[in-house]
């Protein structure tokens, strides 16, 4: 149980926001969205954290989890028997989505190395969004709305239910599992080949590191975690996906500042990058609204210089030596 | 069956050919010196039998198994393995976990899990008199250290070949002599057959290796056992230049 540990504070973290959330008024959308963005971080770290490699496209992972939940309800309404179980094959179909495409995006663009990846990637979710677009594919430019079938299939109660509660508790289910998955990783072997890959690929290759099959095992996981981000937090919660607004580079960018802004390749650094970016973004879009971007861009300009590390990576090095050590990682 | 042996090796680089048409047989528990100047193609040799990049020519069996384009970390898995000329350790860990990744990855059974590999750190860290420093980050360690480290890291994988590169440079008199005596010890009760290379350190070759093997301008110049080599005018000649036959002629016509 004491590797478990480290888990303590992060469960502790969504759950103060949930009780918050749940709690206080006109909290709920809030606390959602620091939640949505903390685990965006934390499913993206994954890769990019405990790689270094850098996914440009990486919202094509969100997106594809956000279409296999729109396909498995506007296509399964109709078969009441199946109850809640549609939202599960969302999710799962999600997930599968984005997996599949990660094996085959991974598959080409893992040989490649540092920068060659990054700008094979970037080409990936932009790519995607022209050929649903262009082939007319699950909808095309129109996108699929589910309203309708939702409130079909559970009245419009149980819709309403479903997008404004269900979609952001799944979302804070999804990011203390990631956060799981990535603590599990880091106690593992799968560590060790990442950390000796993202030092030195052709050393850890010398050092009989597959390196190929770790950076898939990362990849994939990254990106199923993705998948069902995406699949809730979106579809389920908006109860429409536009390929216009799935496939935006701008969460890719948004996740890529929340990983560095916390630590990359830690377990609580994305949680709270996540934190911080969202409660920033949130705060500074009421009160300047318009000017929010210009005045975040250089507050994270400022944090990144000072803080290579991250927040938690200098905290760790802070706390290295006591007992708090066991705890923030 | 020798334990490792190169057929008509060749590597070319745009127009440099680096290694030219080497042969060379290692067999077990041997320990061979490779020596040779600067450019001379030994560390493009070292790249070749750990699989860095595949010859042009040629061909590399390990075992009698032909591993000519066999992966390197499935050469690892083989028994092959080996340090850096530049030290190449993963920074941001520490020495333990340097020495742990070798053990974890690199032996031949393949599933060794984490608890034991991080013993079996500890076991050649203190092997290597490393053990007081295992919680420093390596990427802060002196060169010499990091050297050091790395052959920790290469014995954790348990080789039947370990290849050196120029693991003795840059090293005092007096710990090149304890590194040889460590060197044969390890040799002796592991049975591991050691490939050292260096430059210019003869010290290093001479008091440790059974053979050496002269390479110059991609080439096997000489092959031989190391007192011969060593004294071969042929070696000297490469390292000292030959005199030119103007300087003869001056030579001469003084005397």
């Amino acid at each position: 149980m004491r590797r478990f540990y480290p888990l303590i504070p992060v469960l502790l973290l969504y759950l103060v926001l949930y009780v918050i959330g749940s709690e206080v008024r006109g909290m709920w959308q809030p606390m959602a969205l620091l939640a949505f963005y903390a685990a965006l971080g934390q499913a993206f770290n994954i890769f990019l954290g405990m790689t270094g490699y850098v996914d440009f496209g990486y919202v094509a992972f969100l997106a594809l989890g956000s279409y296999g939940m729109a396909l498995s309800v506007s296509s399964l309404y109709e078969s009441p028997w199946l109850g809640e179980g549609i939202i599960l094959i969302g999710l799962l179909l999600g997930l599968a989505m984005a997996a599949v495409l990660s094996l085959a995006v991974g598959a080409i663009a893992l040989r490649l190395r540092g920068a060659y990846f990054a700008i094979a990637t970037i080409g990936v979710n932009e790519g995607f969004r022209y050929l649903i677009e262009g082939v007319k594919l699950w909808g095309g430019s129109e996108g699929i709305i589910i309203s309708r079938p939702l409130r079909e299939a559970f009245g419009a109660a149980g819709a309403n239910q479903l997008s404004t509660f269900w979609a952001d508790t799944l979302i804070y289910l999804i990011a203390a599992l990631a956060a799981l998955i990535t603590l599990l990783y880091m106690r593992s072997k799968i560590s060790y080949a990442l950390t000796a890959l993202r030092e030195d690929e052709d050393a850890a290759k010398v050092m009989g590191v597959h390196t190929t099959k770790y950076k898939i095992i990362a990849f994939i996981t990254s990106a199923a975690l993705g998948g069902l981000i995406g699949a809730a937090g979106w579809t389920l919660k908006l109860t429409y996906v536009f390929p216009a607004d799935v496939f935006n580079i701008t969460y890719t960018v948004e996740a890529i500042v929340i990983v560095l802004l916390g630590g990359a390749g830690t377990l609580l650094g994305p949680l709270s990058g996540g934190l911080i970016y969202a409660a920033l973004k949130y705060w500074l879009s009421v009160t300047f609204p318009g000017l929010q971007l210009l005045i975040l861009a250089p507050i994270i300009l400022l944090i990144i210089v000072a803080f290579p590390q991250g927040l938690i990576g200098v905290l760790k090095a802070k706390v290295k030596g006591t007992p708090l050590e066991k705890v923030i990682v | 069956m020798a334990l490792l042996k190169l057929e008509n090796v060749t590597k070319r680089f745009g127009g440099l050919t680096a290694v030219d048409r080497v042969s060379l047989e290692i067999a077990h528990g041997e320990a061979i010196g490779i020596v040779g100047p600067n450019g001379s193609g030994k560390t493009t040799l070292f790249n070749i039998i750990s699989g860095v990049y595949p010859p042009d020519e040629g061909r590399v069996f390990f075992e009698g198994e032909d591993i000519t384009r066999l992966p390197p970390y499935k050469r690892t898995h083989l028994g092959i393995g080996r340090t850096f000329q530049i030290p190449r350790p993963f920074s941001a860990a520490t020495v333990r976990e340097n020495v742990a990744i070798g053990a974890m990855f690199g032996t031949l059974s393949g599933n060794v899990r984490v608890d034991e590999a991080l013993e079996i750190a500890d076991r050649y860290l203190k092997l290597t008199g490393f053990y007081e420093q295992r919680d420093k980050i390596s990427g802060k360690l002196t060169p010499v250290e990091k050297k050091m480290m790395e052959i920790a890291r290469a014995l954790a994988m348990r080789p039947k070949l370990l290849l050196l590169d120029e693991s003795m440079a840059g090293m005092p008199p007096k710990d090149i002599d304890g590194m040889i005596k460590f060197l044969k010890k390890v040799k002796e009760e592991e049975g591991i057959a050691i490939v050292s290379m260096v430059e210019h350190i003869m010290r290093a070759v001479a008091g440790f290796a059974q053979r050496v093997v002269v390479m110059h301008q991609g080439r096997k110049l000489l092959e031989a056992p190391t007192a011969e080599a060593l004294s071969d005018s042929r070696v000297v000649d490469i390292y000292l230049g030959r005199p030119s036959e103007e300087a003869e002629d001056a030579e001469s016509r003084r005397s």
